[in-house]
């Protein structure tokens, strides 16, 4: 590191010290762990040269609330769907409900049943989007491989030409569904309060029916892929069950009637690290049982299981502390709702030893096991006979007032919710997002990670790239704020003595 | 709120394997609701008021990024990227300019880059039609992360400039073509 950019940052960090220490009472957050720009890591080390503590920042995202302030709610599907590049549906899906909601009207049978086929198709292809090109580098091609090889164009030269064809086609045709009912994929424009803008017109049918039966065989091919690669290597599996990537904790996720996954819609339900119901309730409640902590060095809010209180950064059977997608989901139901998941969830539990898994890099299995549900389901519903039926939208009626959507995106849990006046006009907005909801654990499993890496001052090498392992399995969408690949995130490590002087930096190459 | 879309796609424009239109792409990234982060779109939006609709340039604006940008770029001749980028390094303002062939070192500092050079790279890989010429233009900016659809006065200021900037340069790709 240059020598007077140490000196500079020094002398910098000591004034903003100075300025913190005196300030401290107040909630601020910490000047040294600010964040500029993207994502970064500093890890404090105490006296002996050991992890204190790890603090893993994001940028925030600012002016949400005031942004909305006075708009129509029935913008708020356009508005939120633009607050992330990365899952644009999600956000839609969420947010066309809270509108459903707000409006006291329910959506027609044909109108829910083609927001849950598109919903699904989103889900079926942002899933795969992180198996082979955000996750893929660490398990398809490997977490030792070389760094220049850790991408997708090493994904596909370890899983072949032809196959990589394939996964980039089938991600472009699910998209064209989703395209063909929303216009664009990056900001839909198809639901409506009760319903949603375009039916499905019955000469289109055979193409998508063609294309669900296409999908069911893509994730069935995409979990064959995974267990040979993955599965088949027992230097992964230890991996994944290593205790580096293991935190005992609550899980979260939406169940149907029948205590199975459902991504659209159902009672959110949530388990604790025994496997055992904590709390079941519906999105209007999300209150009652979810609340918010604060840190004084992170714009994040960590959300926690608000009738146990907050009871700090802990594992075990009392703790607070939930997580949300897919492992999670798999963790929080009882299981899949179509056959070949099934299977898929029970071989994957049967693997590792049992329910709930803690192992956070099986998250990556549990996505997978999610594709063939999502496909499955695209499946069922686009052979429903009702599918293309013209009756997509009930015209709402009632005055709004307050609403509430709950979805569960690829990244776990999102909750949207409006107030409004008489008029529809938007008079308090709040989101509490997946990776919100999976803050604590990801701070977690970073300080665990920088903890089993430096000792004694010493920085094992291959830091950074552990470190982001831990954190990449939640697919975090850092800040819901830039439309950057998460998996890309620009990673910085700053590691500081016990006088929070700036040691050493370690920057993603 | 002001919804303006170019030239948006509403099925799929994946070209044949192969085929090469010779025709460049304007292609503009970033949010128009995250303050500055609007510049690549708005300076694209203005290129094509400026150019209207010319036989050999297709202008189109996306939040979106990274892999779903095989959808645009492929079947093109040239293709010029407009984005946002925030270096700390310079003025909010300053136009960076990248070819295709330093992709890679610009990775470091944004993730839309990076998403751009792999995905380049895998079309190449897989045989796509892929444009033979990439050229980026990032601007510097000040704040892309509050939720606002006004962009920093700085930004705002240097909006002509780098229009007429780019606008130049598509000319002299165009003699070139």
């Amino acid at each position: 590191m240059d020598k007077a950019a140490q000196v500079a940052w020094n002398e910098g960090s000591a004034r903003a010290n100075a300025a913190y220490q005196t300030g401290r009472r107040r909630f601020t957050i910490d000047p040294i762990t600010r964040l500029e720009g993207h994502g970064k890591i500093d890890i404090f080390l105490d006296g002996k040269g050991d992890v204190e503590r790890a603090y893993l920042q994001v940028p925030e995202l600012r002016g949400f609330e005031v942004f909305c302030l006075g708009r129509p709610a029935e913008d708020m599907p356009q508005i939120t769907s633009r607050i992330c590049g990365v899952c644009p549906t999600a956000h839609h899906m969420a947010s066309t409900k809270a509108l459903d909601a707000l409006y006291q009207v329910e959506p027609t049978s044909a109108g829910r049943k083609i927001r849950e086929l598109v919903y699904n198709t989103f889900m079926l292809e942002d899933h795969a989007l992180h198996v082979f090109v955000l996750g893929g580098p660490d398990f398809i091609v490997g977490p030792d491989a070389p760094l220049e090889q850790r991408n997708i164009v090493g994904v596909i030269q370890k899983i072949g030409l032809e196959a990589g064809k394939r996964v980039i086609n089938s991600r472009k045709r699910l998209r064209e569904l989703i395209a063909y009912f929303g216009g664009k994929v990056v900001h839909p424009v198809l639901g409506l309060p009760g319903g949603v803008s375009k039916a499905l017109k019955p000469e289109d049918l055979p193409g998508f029916k063609q294309l669900a039966k296409e999908g069911v065989e893509f994730a069935l091919w995409t979990l064959e892929v995974f267990r040979k690669i993955v599965l088949g290597n027992p230097a992964y599996v230890k991996m994944i069950t290593s205790d580096a990537f293991t935190h005992r904790t609550c899980y979260m996720g939406m169940v149907d009637e029948q205590n199975k996954v459902n991504f659209y819609d159902g009672n959110l339900r949530v388990v604790d690290c025994n496997g055992k119901e904590v709390c079941k309730f519906t999105g209007w409640q999300y209150r009652e049982f979810v609340a918010e902590h604060v840190e004084p060095w992170s714009y994040m809010k960590f959300t926690f299981l608000k009738q146990r209180g907050w009871k700090g950064f802990v594992e075990g059977p009392d703790t607070s502390i939930y997580s949300v997608a897919p492992l999670a989901r798999l963790n929080a139901a009882d299981g899949m709702a179509t056959p070949r998941a099934q299977a898929a969830y029970e071989e994957l539990f049967k693997t590792l030893g049992g329910k709930p898994v803690h192992y956070t890099l099986a998250n990556h299995w549990a996505r997978v096991i999610e594709m063939i549900y999502a496909a499955e389901r695209m499946e069922q519903l686009i052979n429903d006979p009702e599918i293309t039926s013209k009756d997509v939208r009930r015209v709402p009626t009632g005055v709004p007032k307050v609403g509430m959507g709950v979805v569960e995106a690829p990244r776990g849990t999102l909750f949207h919710h409006y107030e409004t006046d008489g008029r529809g006009l938007i008079t308090m907005a709040n989101m509490v997002v997946a990776t919100g909801n999976n803050a604590a654990r990801i701070a977690m499993s970073v300080e665990r990670a920088a903890k089993g890496l430096i000792k004694g001052g010493n920085v094992t090498e291959g830091l950074l790239n552990k470190i982001e392992m831990a954190f990449r399995a939640y697919d975090p969408c850092l800040g819901c704020a830039t439309h950057s690949l998460p998996g890309h995130l620009p990673l910085r490590v700053n590691i500081y003595d016990r006088e929070r002087n700036l040691v050493r930096q370690l920057v993603q190459s | 709120m002001n919804l303006e879309e170019t030239n948006v796609a509403d099925s799929n424009p994946y070209p044949v394997s192969g085929h090469v239109t010779p025709r460049l792409l304007l292609l503009g990234l970033g949010n128009d609701i995250l303050t500055d982060d609007a510049i690549g779109l708005l300076v694209v939006r203005q290129l094509h008021r400026n150019f209207g609709s010319h036989p050999s340039i297709d202008f189109h604006d996306t939040t979106e990024m990274g892999l779903a940008l095989l959808d645009f770029i492929t079947g093109y001749s040239a293709v010029v990227v407009v984005d946002s980028i925030q270096t700390g390094r310079t003025e909010p303002g300053f136009l960076h300019e990248v070819d295709a062939a330093t992709l890679k070192d610009l990775s470091r500092r944004t993730p839309h880059f990076l998403g751009l050079g792999e995905t380049l790279a895998l079309g190449w890989q897989l045989g796509l039609a892929m444009p033979k010429r990439v050229k980026i233009f990032a601007v510097e900016v000040e704040d892309p992360f509050t939720l606002s659809t006004q962009m920093t006065p700085k930004l705002q200021a240097a909006l002509p400039v780098i229009v007429e900037r780019i606008a130049g340069e598509v000319k002299i790709w165009l003699v070139n073509a």
